[in-house]
């Protein structure tokens, strides 16, 4: 016969202060752990969640991203020109040569950091439709002056405004309109390939990218792609392309999140079996009661187990809502596979929830084994002797 | 003979469950310096709350209460807690010895409180314990004592830094005949040869009946006193 | 008195074993969030006043012409310049990541004091056309020694032959200070520059370093520097070494402020941990108190009965906490390096870590032994065995 789940909670409750004090303690470790688990979601769904199938990223072989990749402009043209997977328009290919390079920007509160600075032709706006959305403003000129600045730039960094005047090398650039975009672009800072070129003092684009004829099949693209003699190149799908780009800092936060939760799940562990400890200490009689009642070990074992999972569970509750609040707020750190600060969004999802919550009930049945061993372990006599 | 305890127009109440219940009604009463008192009376008559306003445990609201030339009413906090040091000692019913200390540990306790060297200290526990006939069992802790044998240790407690007086509340309360007899033994030893004044809270006619004097009270007033020794001075009023 | 305080804890040697392990563990945490960030601006501190760099106005991923050396060097109050670029090669995988800089040799020294390396090494890195000088820690974790090679493919450079550069390692250097890296390999400028143009291509230079002259003008020569380039083809920005160091750290972005987050949480999980043992030792001593203070023991003394559990709890996981920290930072120092390449624990992080322990033992005790203090004898004694 089982203990009645009442037992438990009335147990709990009366221990209200020390109840609490487990909760919330254990509330804060779930806490971190999603928050940082919230930070790597909001990393990771930014790049991926957003690369594209349907277009291709062209690199120069054995390069790993574009900071390190290279073409001049003539195998840039050559390797559009020669390519029957890329889609016609009646304007021509859709295809684009963009240069990316960092430059350095002062952040609103303080310090500076490298902003990605991007530069492309017009067939990326017919590439990426409505990917790219212009919130203030309008787009550049091509072949003037102008930049449009991504979204979640604007209020971090200085002179990002419409208006505002942004120098890079000798020449001003006149910000012209702020764009939004769903993927890590809205930290970007874009202005026209050809003026990119001449104000870097670079001899070529750094990647092509272009969309597919539906059915390309891109691995085998790439294999002949890196042999050809004219023209080398290394292909990939940008959701490819995207997810290797994150992998150095998504795996670092990953990690980091799972150490902060092995080394602090460890101390709240310590915590739920100390509180469970102390109320199977004070509550000796009861269990003598209990036995000498006709309850079995096990039902005992069960209600304790019970008792230290409940615990665990709100405190896990409890660590969910103490996250809540950072949903949404916006951060940026240096990706270090690009070397150019990513600016995201913390994202509690229902992965970031579900993880908290398996966390503390993991939390609870690690903190609950043994006192609950201990409690259903008494024999009767012993129970009641020792009051 | 002079009165060690003196007790003037005390009176007690305490507030439980929002009624206030008066326990001591302007109580009067001496007692006799080296006689061995019982106090007797009903449940809810006052007897243990007098006991522990006679050892400074607790405040009357009003009155005066006069114990080995102190008047209780008038001192407080840190000068309190020296005063019962210095002047009394407790017996329990429950024993209340510390579980996670020795025997000796515990009888040594109230003799950290005075100035006494460490090896002082241990020939002072020991010969309390001696005198308890628990030498023997100085380095077991509590639980591992009988009831009887804890509440000998917890009297050599009481002794151990020679209070004038001795409060013992149902000290034979928790025990079988024979050990609550071996305890009546001992505290009737410490009056007749160490001249402790003692004070003893029962609801024992068989306890009751080894000491010298039985003060009865009956809800909070005093009622008769029956003498089993008269006493050598006038008698208490 | 210590005794019986001590009895109590040992009386439950779980409870006492499992808050001093947290105790330890928190410590851990935050010596190790704290060392990460002091480490940072230990570079900062450390940075020599006497160097100065030049880069591209624009930013890192910029190169300079190489003709800007000469110019530079005809400022007056510069004594010796060289050049650094960032090489970017691969050695056998991307996960085998260290830094690679093709350096000036002949200044190399002189510039850095902090570079510790034998005659024999120095000479013998001079001599060698595709020489390379690698750092103690790289060569301890790859086991490279004086005469190996090491070949790295140019992911910035590929060689124009399409294969791999080849470096001879000429000396291990170790480093004296927290700015110098010795996780770094350098090598030869000319065999860098020669190679290259080999293949048709014209090198740039990432960032130039500048000793200026004992008592010269350091401001007026980083603008007169700043000047002589404002118009192009590059414009340059140029900065004590510090300032260079601070420019990496601002990098980071939010990683510092977060960890600090982190650290605070850390702090505050274990306050409430470390509470409610107290607490819960405290509720089971109520009775004890009543019986000391029927012994006639003080207020203060009954404060200090549980005020000094809690201490001794906490001191004790506190040392454990410090003890591991110090036993484990080469393995950590390992296990940051992608991101944090100098792992250093400073002293001021070991005096933070004391007295948050002896904090969190006064916190934590504080309720209790307040709560015992305030006990009324009668009603501790009440509250049954």
């Amino acid at each position: 016969m089982l203990i009645p789940l009442n037992y438990t909670l009335r147990s709990l409750f009366v221990r209200k202060a020390a109840t609490l004090l487990s909760v919330f303690g254990i509330g804060v470790t779930v806490a971190i752990f999603a928050g940082v688990l919230a930070l790597q979601q909001g990393f990771t769904t930014m790049f991926t969640g957003h690369g594209r199938t349907d277009v291709a990223v062209f690199l120069r072989p054995g390069a790993t991203g574009e900071t390190d990749s290279q073409f001049s402009r003539e195998r840039g043209m050559k390797l559009i020109k020669s390519l029957s997977a890329i889609e016609q328009t009646p304007n021509g290919p859709l295809a684009s040569m963009e240069t990316y390079s960092g430059v350095l920007r002062k952040r609103v509160d303080g310090g500076e950091v490298n902003v990605a600075f991007r530069g492309v032709q017009p067939a990326t706006f017919a590439i990426r439709g409505d990917e790219i959305r212009i919130l203030e403003g309008r787009k550049f000129d091509p072949g003037a002056d102008e930049v449009i600045v991504g979204r979640r730039l604007v209020g971090r960094m200085q002179d990002c405004a419409v208006g505002d005047v942004v120098v890079i090398n000798t020449t001003p650039f006149r910000v012209v309109g702020i764009f939004d975009s769903d993927g890590p672009f809205v930290s970007e800072i874009w202005t026209d390939t050809e003026r990119a070129l001449a104000v870097l003092d670079s001899y070529g684009p750094n990647r092509v990218i272009a969309r597919l004829v539906p059915g390309t099949d891109v691995k085998a693209l790439g294999e002949l792609l890196e042999k050809d003699k004219e023209a080398p190149a290394k292909v990939m799908t940008e959701r490819d392309f995207l997810e290797s780009q994150t992998k150095m800092l998504g795996g670092i936060l990953l990690g980091l999140g799972m150490a902060l939760a092995v080394i602090m799940g460890v101390g709240a562990a310590f915590t739920a079996i100390n509180t469970m400890l102390s109320a199977i200490a004070s509550r000796t009689n009861e269990i003598g009661i209990l036995l000498a009642t006709g309850f079995r070990p096990i039902p005992i074992f069960i209600a304790f187990m019970l008792e230290t999972l409940l615990l665990c569970v709100l405190g896990g509750v409890a660590g969910c809502l103490l996250v809540l609040p950072i949903n949404g707020i916006e951060t940026g750190t240096m990706n270090g596979q690009t070397f150019t600060e990513v600016a995201f969004a913390f994202r509690v999802t229902p992965i970031v929830i579900g993880a908290a919550i398996f966390f503390s009930v993991l939390l609870g049945m690690v903190g609950g084994l043994w006192p609950a061993l201990r409690a259903c372990r008494m024999t009767p006599t012993e129970a009641l002797r020792r009051t | 003979m002079t009165s060690m305890i003196r007790v003037r127009n005390v009176t007690k109440s305490y507030s439980r469950g929002g009624e206030t219940l008066k326990v001591l009604n302007g109580l009067n009463l001496d007692m006799d310096e080296g006689r061995f008192y019982a106090l007797m009376g009903p449940s809810g008559s006052g007897k243990t709350t007098l006991l522990n306003l006679v050892g400074g445990l607790d405040h009357p609201d009003s009155g005066e209460l006069y114990v080995a030339g102190a008047n209780l009413a008038d001192i407080d906090g840190a000068e309190l807690a020296r005063w019962r040091a210095d002047n009394v000692g407790f017996v329990f019913q429950g024993f209340n010895l510390i579980p996670v200390l020795t025997a000796r540990e515990n009888v040594e306790l109230p003799l950290t409180l005075t100035g006494l060297s460490r090896a002082e200290r241990r020939k002072h526990s020991e010969y309390a314990l001696e005198l308890v006939g628990l030498k023997d069992r100085m380095d077991h802790r509590p639980r591992q004592l009988s009831g009887g044998q804890e509440q000998r240790v917890a009297i050599a407690r009481a002794i151990a830094s020679d209070p004038k007086v001795l409060l013992a509340d149902e000290p034979t309360g928790d025990l079988d005949r024979k050990s609550a007899e071996q305890v009546l033994d001992l505290l009737a030893r410490l009056n007749q040869e160490f001249k402790k004044t003692i004070l003893m809270v029962t609801h024992d006619p068989h306890a009751a009946a080894r000491a010298q004097s039985i003060v009865n009270l009956e809800k909070g007033e005093l009622g008769r006193i029956d003498h089993n020794v008269p006493p050598v001075a006038a008698p208490v009023r | 008195m210590f005794k019986l305080v001590w009895q109590n804890l040992i009386a439950h040697p779980i409870r006492s074993v499992l808050t001093a392990a947290s105790v330890c563990i928190a410590i851990l945490l935050l010596c190790l969030l704290r060392s990460i960030v002091t480490t940072l601006d230990a570079g900062i501190q450390a940075s020599s006043a006497a160097r100065l760099i030049v880069m591209s106005s624009v930013s890192l991923f910029v190169d300079m012409p190489i003709s800007y050396q000469q110019r530079i060097a005809t400022v007056e109050g510069v004594t010796t310049i060289g050049k650094w670029q960032w090489f970017g090669g691969v050695y056998q995988d991307p996960s085998n990541f260290f830094a690679q800089f093709a350096v000036d040799p002949e200044h190399m020294f002189d510039m850095y004091p902090e570079c510790e390396l034998d005659q024999a090494s120095r000479e013998r890195f001079l001599a060698t056309r595709n020489g390379c000088i690698i750092g103690k820690q790289l060569a301890d974790k790859f086991k490279w020694k004086a005469g190996d090679k090491i070949p790295l493919t140019g992911a910035l450079f590929p060689h124009p032959d399409g294969g791999a550069w080849d470096f001879e390692v000429c000396g291990v250097y170790t480093s004296k200070a927290a700015n110098f890296d010795d996780r770094t390999m350098m090598f030869q400028w000319k065999y860098f520059e020669e190679t290259l143009r080999a293949g048709g291509q014209d090198p740039g230079v990432g960032v130039y370093i500048f000793r200026t002259a004992p008592g010269a003008n350091v401001e007026r020569i980083m603008s007169e520097v700043v000047a002589m380039f404002a118009n192009g083809p590059m414009s340059v920005r140029c900065a004590p070494e510090s300032e260079f160091q601070r420019m990496f750290i601002s990098m980071m972005g939010d990683i510092p402020m977060l960890l600090g987050w982190i650290g605070t949480a850390v702090f505050v999980a274990l306050l409430l941990g470390c509470v409610n043992t107290m607490l819960m030792a405290g509720r089971e001593q109520i009775h004890d108190v009543g019986i000391f203070k029927a012994l006639g023991f003080s207020n203060a003394a009954a404060f200090r009965i549980l005020i000094a559990q809690s201490m001794i709890l906490c001191t004790l996981g506190g040392i454990a906490g410090i003890g591991l920290t110090l036993a484990l930072k080469p393995m950590i120092a390992t296990a940051i390096a992608a991101m944090f390449p100098v792992f250093l624990v400073e002293t001021s992080t070991l005096v933070l870590a004391v007295v948050l322990t002896i904090f969190l033992g006064v916190a934590a005790g504080m309720i209790p032994a307040w709560r015992a203090s305030r006990l009324k004898p009668v009603d501790a004694l009440r509250a049954g065995a």
